[in-house]
């Protein structure tokens, strides 16, 4: 296979990523899937070693289908497994880090031989417990945990499992309508997977594996070679539910080889925001590829360069029964940790703080009497870069896609009074933080609403990089009261939830910022006139 | 003696299409494009083909033009300055956009301005809640207050953009009524008549996106009938839609957005009239130019439609980093590959074919005009499917030494294979591209392309045609004679014709035979008006209708096509069936919900009715011109070359062979046959392999 032959294989495997999500996406029915794109397709060989992921999959899901697979070829060994088989699980140790993300896997069979899986994950809407939150303290309160389990067996669906999951969540027709959604574009997935083999005259995916996984490691490994060697210290206080939580990491950059090792991070907590080890390693790929080689297709070899390590028990590498409901609260912290670790090593790829990404779940009864549990997804900034402003309202790490107003309100029946940006929220410097958001939402439906505020970036702001400035802090109020921001509320009708969102960091000191840029952020309402002044000293008239 | 004309305003140049009805034969003109202003090209490319064919102004029936106009004017910023009302606390959504990155890696993201900036947008006390009811009335006097104000800081143009207008529109009529009864020359846009659907960032930048561009157009149009009438035309001027249906310029001038990209619908839409010709109901229309490749579906003779595209893209053609536009298109799916496209080497260490592009200045190495990368046109030639001394009919030389050295340099030494090879590679990866977008293209629609035949056309389309084919196992391509001014010909097929939709979800429980009929009569007849008032007769109107339909919960919909005497019981069935074509499973017994209803009203189709000849194309002389050397999977092999102009109809030719003409060269791979037909098409039939 020369490299001409392996470029035309190894795109057309990608392809087929992309065609399951696309019919994940349109066969499913939460808003979190068809809007948000909380989700993910991979295509693996029969060992079960990734090759191909959707390239719309979100960073949490890189990297947790290899550990996935390995369990599973544990439970259900390869030769036990049949045609229409279907697996699945949303167990946090073995999946992706918290119960409301369920994989589904499908074996691929030419013949009678398995010759590879496909795999898609989406968020659940609902998973029953306390709902979606970080109330939790253990992990037993936050829903329904399935092990590792046929969900259908050579294509008969296992209708006690559908009527277990029915009967343990919020709403179960939407849950279920996404659970079938991920056995549909499996089967689509595991067709193109054997038209594509057949075409190619593949027996299996053997040799195509490895050359694939060799030539992305070869590249990761070149690319890590740029970054001087040596040993990269750095440490984050963000707060916990009572106090404050510190994250420390160590990263031995060693020629071809990267180590990170989270030792120095705090004990887990008894509140759902811990993270198993999976996601901690997911983020740390994640955020190690966006340095390296951000557009190299996401495969095994492409990550094997990097090693990820974890205290066990640490909020990095949480034990069980440790509730991870709100695990992206810590877990999106991996990404600023990294970068701030790598920031003199590779100041030209690293990026400032972003605001991150508010999640706010709402559960209660629509004006209709329908059901409602669903999540409101809120941007702040996004940090600046080396010469590169933040746009307004990104999310970073994860990217959720925020969920319209008109759709949001028809869906809920609240009434959304404001979504609009927050001038002077951008972290100054020589390079701007993109504006945080203020988001003012109405409980219109005429029930009590339960809101589960997951908020983090309250009392420790967005840092800025090489002298850039900090965003603000994130704040949740209702009626107008700053409320706890890890907590469960209950708006009566009537009553307002007020999420603010921080900007992101600067870049680079504010001396350097070109006076034209600053004028032009004034004459667009991005900074006020007084901001200017205060945090650029830049006299501006109106 | 009745003429008409089509004439397709392109980037570069203005193509030209005289039809004449009484003897069914088609003079093809072309000219550069005036980008200045378009309207000067195509009154002196008029004058000039008309005066060379002794055809006065005053015999043209119809003049169709489709223009890029509206499009380059978003892309070059050269719109009005336009102002824009939304509803209190929602300023920003143009500039919060959908809060998503389009790439989840490249953390240098980068956005495009919105087209009306923060400073020039006010908010209106006033609300509509999401199921049309009243929250807050606006106050006239607020509304006049705003408008002043913007009017005062220069505005041209102004959108009128409020929530939930889709289901309630009074208030954005109210704003407008405002607006145009105190400010005469004000051009006004409203979201619910530009696109009456949910989704405000969508709707709303579409509505500025119409008005954006709408003194443009209209003074563009003012020009253009002005010269026109005064050239001694008095016939009617249509201007072509981005939907492949034609509207009065009444029309036009309020839409401007629906006249996006004209171009690549009407090539889209000569397919369609190709397979009515030839009795293939079922296509792939496939144009590959100089930057990019556009692929469109045609089902049951009709091109496949949508209500998404994107302007202005940001960053390498990906998609989220341009504007998106809501406005009835053909569903085309657009790749960054064409003969400009440039060949690297990419992180993984393997070729990647554009989607940056040499343009065509400096262009390819082999133009010989300082480019130094390889690009898929040198690699084409380096394949020996193309004649240096006869690109463009000869016009321009290529340097084929140029070719070699730019992709063993960038592509052959890097990856350790030979220049061949190499260039082997890069026409292969974009014929898999193509195969990989038009794939995903129809399996994303339900839509089963193995039964279908292809049309290739485009300067470089016909060169991958078949190669492309092979791999969707396509077993026929045509390749219509005249494939440089296809859009041209598209014109001339193109009927009249106005599509509206409106987001009015209702379960389907709830409704009945008489309200379904009666919602589809009430947007019947507002789609007919324009039709009307250009002059169609009410008899000849046709209603096709639509309905975006899922299952009560779901998020997306999909489009059910409504044959002519569907029943209100029908539905259900409908759905599921076609809901089952597209993802392979029904099992869901979820209550229906109807989300969008669409109905297009069509005038009587212009129809190049028993087909027409290319003047000028028969000549005398041997067809075969010579022979060359050309690279097929295993390497080169000599392969005839023939001139398409002097081949007869009936001719057949068992491939290899190279089949030339002035814009583009049919590449026919050994064992394909390809058969010449009565209007001078080549009919290409795929060997066994």
């Amino acid at each position: 296979m020369d490299a001409i032959a392996l470029g035309i294989m190894w795109d057309r495997l990608i392809s087929i990523t992309d065609e399951i999500v696309s019919t994940l996406v349109r066969t499913s029915f939460s808003t979190i899937v068809r809007e948000a794109y909380d989700l993910t397709a991979v295509i693996t060989d029969a060992d079960g070693h990734l090759l191909a992921q959707g390239s719309w999959s979100a960073p949490p899901f890189i990297g947790t289908a290899p550990l996935t697979m390995a369990h599973t070829m544990k439970k259900f060994p390869p030769h036990t497994l049949k045609p229409g088989d279907v697996l699945a699980t949303n167990d946090p140790w073995i999946g992706t880090g918290h119960m409301f993300d369920i994989t589904v896997m499908r074996p691929v069979f030419k013949g009678d031989r398995l010759v590879g899986y496909t795999m898609s994950i989406t968020h659940l809407p609902d998973i029953g417990g306390t709902g979606f939150g970080a109330t939790a303290t253990e992990i037993y309160h936050e829903g329904l945990r399935l092990p590792l389990c046929k969900l259908l067996k050579e294509g008969e669906v296992n209708e006690f499992l559908l009527e277990l999951i029915e009967a343990n969540v919020r709403v179960p027709e939407q849950v279920l309508g996404d659970v079938m959604a991920n056995v549909a574009c499996n089967e689509v997935g595991g067709r193109q997977l054997l038209e594509f083999m057949e075409e190619q005259d593949l027996d299996d995916l053997t040799d195509l594996s490895v050359a694939i996984r060799d030539q992305s490691e070869r590249m990761t490994r070149a690319a890590i070679a740029e970054i001087e060697d040596g040993t990269y210290w750095n440490s984050l206080q963000i707060e916990g539910i009572d106090e404050p939580i510190t994250l420390a990491c160590r990263i031995d950059v060693e020629g071809e080889r990267v180590h990170i090792d989270m030792a120095g991070t705090d004990p887990a907590v008894e509140r759902g925001i811990n993270v198993p080890y999976c996601y901690t390693n997911a983020m740390s790929l994640y955020s190690l590829k966006c340095l390296t080689v951000p557009s190299l297709p996401n495969n095994e070899g492409a990550t094997k360069p990097i090693t990820v390590a974890a205290p066990e028990g640490c909020i990095l590498n949480a034990q069980p029964p440790s509730p991870t409901g709100g695990r992206h609260i810590i877990g999106h912290f991996v990404s600023p940790l990294i970068f701030g670790a790598l920031a003199e090593a590779a100041p030209d790829s690293v990026q400032a703080d972003t605001g991150m990404l508010d999640l706010m779940n709402f559960v209660g009864t629509h004006k209709s009497g329908r059901g409602v549990s669903t999540i409101y997804f809120a941007s702040g900034g996004f940090g600046a870069l080396q010469n590169h402003d933040g746009p307004p309202t990104l999310p970073g790490p994860s990217n959720m896609a925020v969920v319209p107003a008109e759709v949001w309100e028809s869906v809920t029946s609240t009434l959304i009074e404001k979504r609009t940006l927050l001038p002077d929220s951008g972290g100054s410097g020589a390079a701007r933080g993109g504006l945080g958001q203020e988001v003012v939402i109405r409980n219109d439906s005429g029930h009590p609403m339960t809101v589960f505020s997951m908020a983090n970036r309250c009392e420790f702001p967005p840092l800025g990089l090489l002298g850039g400035n900090d965003g603000p802090l994130r704040e949740h109020l209702i009626n107008g009261e700053t409320v706890h921001p890890k907590a469960r509320h209950v708006l009566a009708p009537g009553d307002r939830v007020t999420l603010k969102q921080p900007g992101g960091g600067g870049f680079g000191p504010v001396a350097e910022r070109p006076r034209d840029k600053i004028i032009a952020d004034v004459r667009h309402g991005f900074v006020s006139i007084e901001g200017a002044k205060r945090d650029y000293g830049v006299d501006v008239d109106g | 003696m009745s003429y008409r004309l089509g004439i397709d305003i392109g980037g570069t140049f203005t193509d030209f299409a005289l039809f004449d009805e009484a003897k069914g034969k088609m003079c093809i003109h072309k000219q550069l494009t005036t980008s200045d202003d378009p309207s000067r090209a195509v009154l002196e490319g008029c004058t000039h083909l008309l005066k060379r064919k002794g055809v006065d102004f005053a015999d043209v029936d119809t003049i169709a033009h489709g223009t890029t106009l509206v499009t380059n004017a978003v892309i070059e910023r050269r719109g009005a300055i336009t102002g824009m009302l939304v509803t209190e606390g929602f300023r920003d959504v143009l500039d919060m956009a959908r809060e998503t990155r389009y790439d989840l890696f490249d953390l240098r993201l980068a956005f495009p301005d919105p087209l009306v900036p923060r400073h020039l947008r006010r908010e209106v006390a006033e609300r509509v809640k999401f199921d049309g009811s009243i929250e807050t009335l606006p106050e006239k006097a607020e509304l006049l207050a705003s408008i002043a104000d913007l009017v005062e800081k220069g505005i041209e143009a102004l959108a009128i953009c409020f929530l939930h207008s889709y289901a309630n529109p009074a208030h954005e009529r109210l704003a407008r009524k405002v607006a145009e009864s105190n400010f005469p020359d004000l051009y006004v846009s409203t979201s619910a008549d530009i696109f009456s659907n949910m989704r405000e960032f969508e709707r709303w930048t579409t509505t500025a996106v119409n008005a954006y561009t709408q003194p443009l157009f209209d003074s563009y149009l003012a020009r253009l009938e002005g010269g026109l009438q005064a050239a001694g035309f008095s016939g009617r001027l249509l201007v072509m839609t981005s939907s492949g249906g034609m509207l009065a310029p009444e029309a036009a001038r309020r839409y401007p957005v629906r006249a996006l990209e004209s171009g690549p619908a009407a090539g889209a839409l000569m397919s369609a009239y190709h397979g009515r010709a030839l009795d293939i109901p079922n296509l792939l229309s496939f144009d590959m130019g100089g930057t990019t490749a556009k692929g469109a579906l045609v089902n049951g003779y009709q091109p496949l439609k949508q209500y998404d595209m994107e302007v202005a893209r940001l960053h390498d053609f990906k998609r989220g980093s341009g504007l998106p536009v809501k406005v009835p298109v053909i569903d085309m799916v657009e790749i960054g590959s064409g003969g400009g496209s440039l060949a690297e080497v990419d992180e993984r260490g393997l070729i990647r074919v554009g989607p940056r592009s040499a343009g065509a200045d400096p262009g390819p190495a082999c133009y010989g005009k300082g480019g130094r990368r390889a690009a898929l046109t040198d690699a084409n030639l380096l394949l020996g499917y193309l004649d240096a001394e006869f690109f463009l009919g000869g016009d321009m030389m290529l340097d084929c030494d140029a070719a070699r050295a730019a992709i063993q340099k960038h592509v052959a030494t890097p990856l350790g294979v030979t220049v061949e090879r190499a260039a082997w590679g890069i026409h292969e990866i974009i014929n898999e591209d193509v195969a990989r977008a038009f794939r995903i293209h129809a399996s994303e629609r339900g839509f089963d392309y193995r039964g279908a035949s292809m049309v290739a056309f485009g300067g470089s389309g016909p060169a991958h045609a078949m190669a492309v084919a092979r791999k969707l196992k396509i077993s026929r391509v045509i390749f219509p004679a005249g494939a440089g001014v296809m859009s041209a010909f598209g014109l001339l097929v193109s009927p009249l014709a106005f599509e509206l939709s409106r987001s009015e979800p209702c379960v389907l429980a709830e409704l009945d035979e008489t309200r379904f009929a009666e919602r589809f009569r009430v947007m019947g007849e507002e789609a007919s008006e324009l039709l009307l008032a250009a002059g169609v007769s009410a008899a000849s109107i046709r209603h096709r209708r639509r309905l975006d339909m899922r299952y009560q919960g779901q998020g997306y919909e999909i489009e059910v096509a409504l044959p002519e005497n569907c029943a209100f019981a029908d539905l259900p069935a409908l759905f599921r069936k076609t809901y089952a074509q597209t993802f392979s499973t029904s099992m869901l017994d979820e209550p229906l919900e109807i989300v969008t209803w669409k109905v297009e009203a069509v005038g009587p189709e212009a129809a190049l009715t028993d087909g027409f000849r290319l003047e000028d194309s028969a000549g005398t002389g041997p067809a075969q011109k010579g022979s060359r050397q050309a690279y097929f999977t295993n390497g080169y092999t000599d392969c005839p070359v023939y001139d398409r102009s002097l081949l007869e109809q009936g001719a057949a030719i068992t491939g290899p062979a190279l089949i030339e003409e002035r814009e583009s060269t049919c590449v026919i791979g050994p064992g394909d046959l390809v058969r010449v037909d009565e209007m001078r098409n080549l009919v290409a039939e795929l060997g066994e392999s």
